[in-house]
């Protein structure tokens, strides 16, 4: 199925303000709606949309303390979108939008949304280093330590899920949305990623007693180790609190930068993670610290109020 | 010099004026660079715990300086994961600690309006559940 990954996460959030403040630094830009509700898109059009948590538009919320209210899957075609209707009808309800998005929840109750996905195709520069023993990769007299860069979150990367029951939740996704697994811990949870879509992971599950069943962080793509490091330096200027990071991870490789936000989930930047394609053999390692990173750079500045 | 045993080490982390009721605010007493103890006020309650949440164990509760409460100010919030701890105790009732609870420190509000953070010098605040104010 042709899946390309997360487009937008739906949350239904105690404080609306908080949030809008938190995204709009965290560098999404708002788009819909009035009054900080509605959607915060990255450079390619995928996001966040926030509402308060009793809005009726909203699926049910869970049991639990999360506000992660729907995750909304692109898809390539329509042609898809019609598979996974067909497909999901077999066992469950399933709801096609006035718009066309196709809703249903999976195996255990967090609620999906399918439709045609709304990324628009970047073309931007990659990160560009100057390594010795290649050709440089800027050219002359260009800086590379450039403070002013923008350094806006590009397109959202993943979502990662506590979960109840890993291995159910892995045999929904891999049989009946065509999900395969990349990497896995054992303890864990395994690294999925949709047909469509090359990164390492756009989702991971980590398993958990069900009281703790929900969103554990979302993930956005910068350029760059460097934009990273200057985006998630900025955060911590603005008084915002670093929950991990800097680091980079195992596996994927993605450097990452998480930071705690008022949607009650943390949220990362993170850069260049691996790609794959079906000839990748998964690796299998206990969930372990030793394993989640290969090095951390923990900030340790002193708070700066404001923001 | 050694310190005189009978007299406990305090710092002063703020005055009770200084916090509205219903306010919450973090301190870095050991000038770590960040945030470890944090105060809530009600009324002329004041209640402290380390800033760690206990689902992870190592990792701060706010999003933000000083965001430590949900918006009415009625619970204690973690923004990692959204769980939600009652003021007076510390325990959190919604989440993924649900049950276990924040660590208190032990203050002291002084005659002049002060409120004093307990110290053991070597580790740090003082751990043991006390009430206040
Ligand atoms: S670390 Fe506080 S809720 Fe998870």
């Amino acid at each position: 199925m042709k899946i390309v990954g997360p487009d937008e996460l739906v949350f239904g959030v105690d404080s609306v303000e908080a949030c809008a403040a938190f995204i709009t630094d965290f560098g999404l830009k708002h788009v819909g709606e009035k009054d900080g509700s509605g959607l915060y898109e990255a450079l390619d059009g995928t996001g966040l949309s926030i509402y308060p948590k009793d809005d009726p538009s909203l699926p049910p919320p869970l049991p639990t303390s999360n506000m992660l209210r729907k995750t909304i899957y692109g898809v390539e075609d329509q042609q898809t979108l019609d598979q996974i209707k067909d497909e999901l009808s077999k066992d469950r309800q399933v709801q096609v939008r006035p718009d066309g998005t196709v809703e249903a929840v999976d195996d255990l109750g967090f609620a999906l949304g399918f439709r045609i996905t709304r990324r628009r195709k970047l073309t931007l520069l990659p990160e560009r280093i100057n390594s010795p023993g290649a050709a440089p990769q800027r050219g002359f007299n260009e800086i590379g330590a450039n403070e002013d860069a923008a350094a806006l979150p590009r397109t959202l990367s993943h979502v990662v899920y506590f979960v109840p029951d890993a291995a159910k939740m892995e045999a929904f996704y891999i049989q009946r949305l065509g999900f395969a697994v990349m990497d896995r811990f054992t303890g864990g949870g395994p690294f999925l990623r949709p047909a469509s879509n090359t990164d390492h992971h756009t989702l991971f599950l980590i398993q958990t007693p069900e009281y703790m069943k929900g969103i554990e962080h979302f993930a956005f793509h910068m350029q760059g180790p460097t934009e990273l490091m200057l985006a998630g330096s900025r955060m911590v200027k603005k008084g915002y609190q670093s929950f991990w990071g800097p680091g980079r991870h195992k596996f994927g490789s993605n450097w990452f930068w998480y930071f705690n936000s008022p949607m009650g989930t943390h949220a990362e930047f993170d850069a260049d993670m691996d790609v794959f394609n079906d000839k990748w053999e998964p690796r299998v390692l206990p969930m372990r610290t030793e394993h989640s990173q290969i090095f951390l750079l923990e900030h340790r500045e002193k708070w700066a109020p404001g923001g | 010099m050694s310190a005189d045993k009978t007299k406990p080490l305090t710092k002063v982390l703020c005055c009770l004026s200084d916090l509205e009721d219903g306010e919450a605010r973090g301190f870095d007493p050991f000038k770590i660079g960040r945030d470890t103890v944090f105060v809530v006020r009600r009324s002329d309650k004041v209640y402290a715990y380390r800033d760690v949440c206990p689902h992870y164990g190592s990792t701060p509760l706010p999003w933000k300086k000083n965001a430590y409460l949900t918006r009415d100010a009625q619970h204690i919030f973690c923004s990692a994961h959204g769980a939600t701890f009652d003021i007076e105790t510390g325990t959190c009732t919604l989440g993924p600690c649900l049950g276990q609870s924040l660590t208190s420190v032990q203050i002291a509000i002084s005659q002049a309006g002060e409120i004093r953070l307990f110290l053991e010098p070597e580790e740090g605040p003082i751990r043991t559940p006390v009430a206040t104010g």
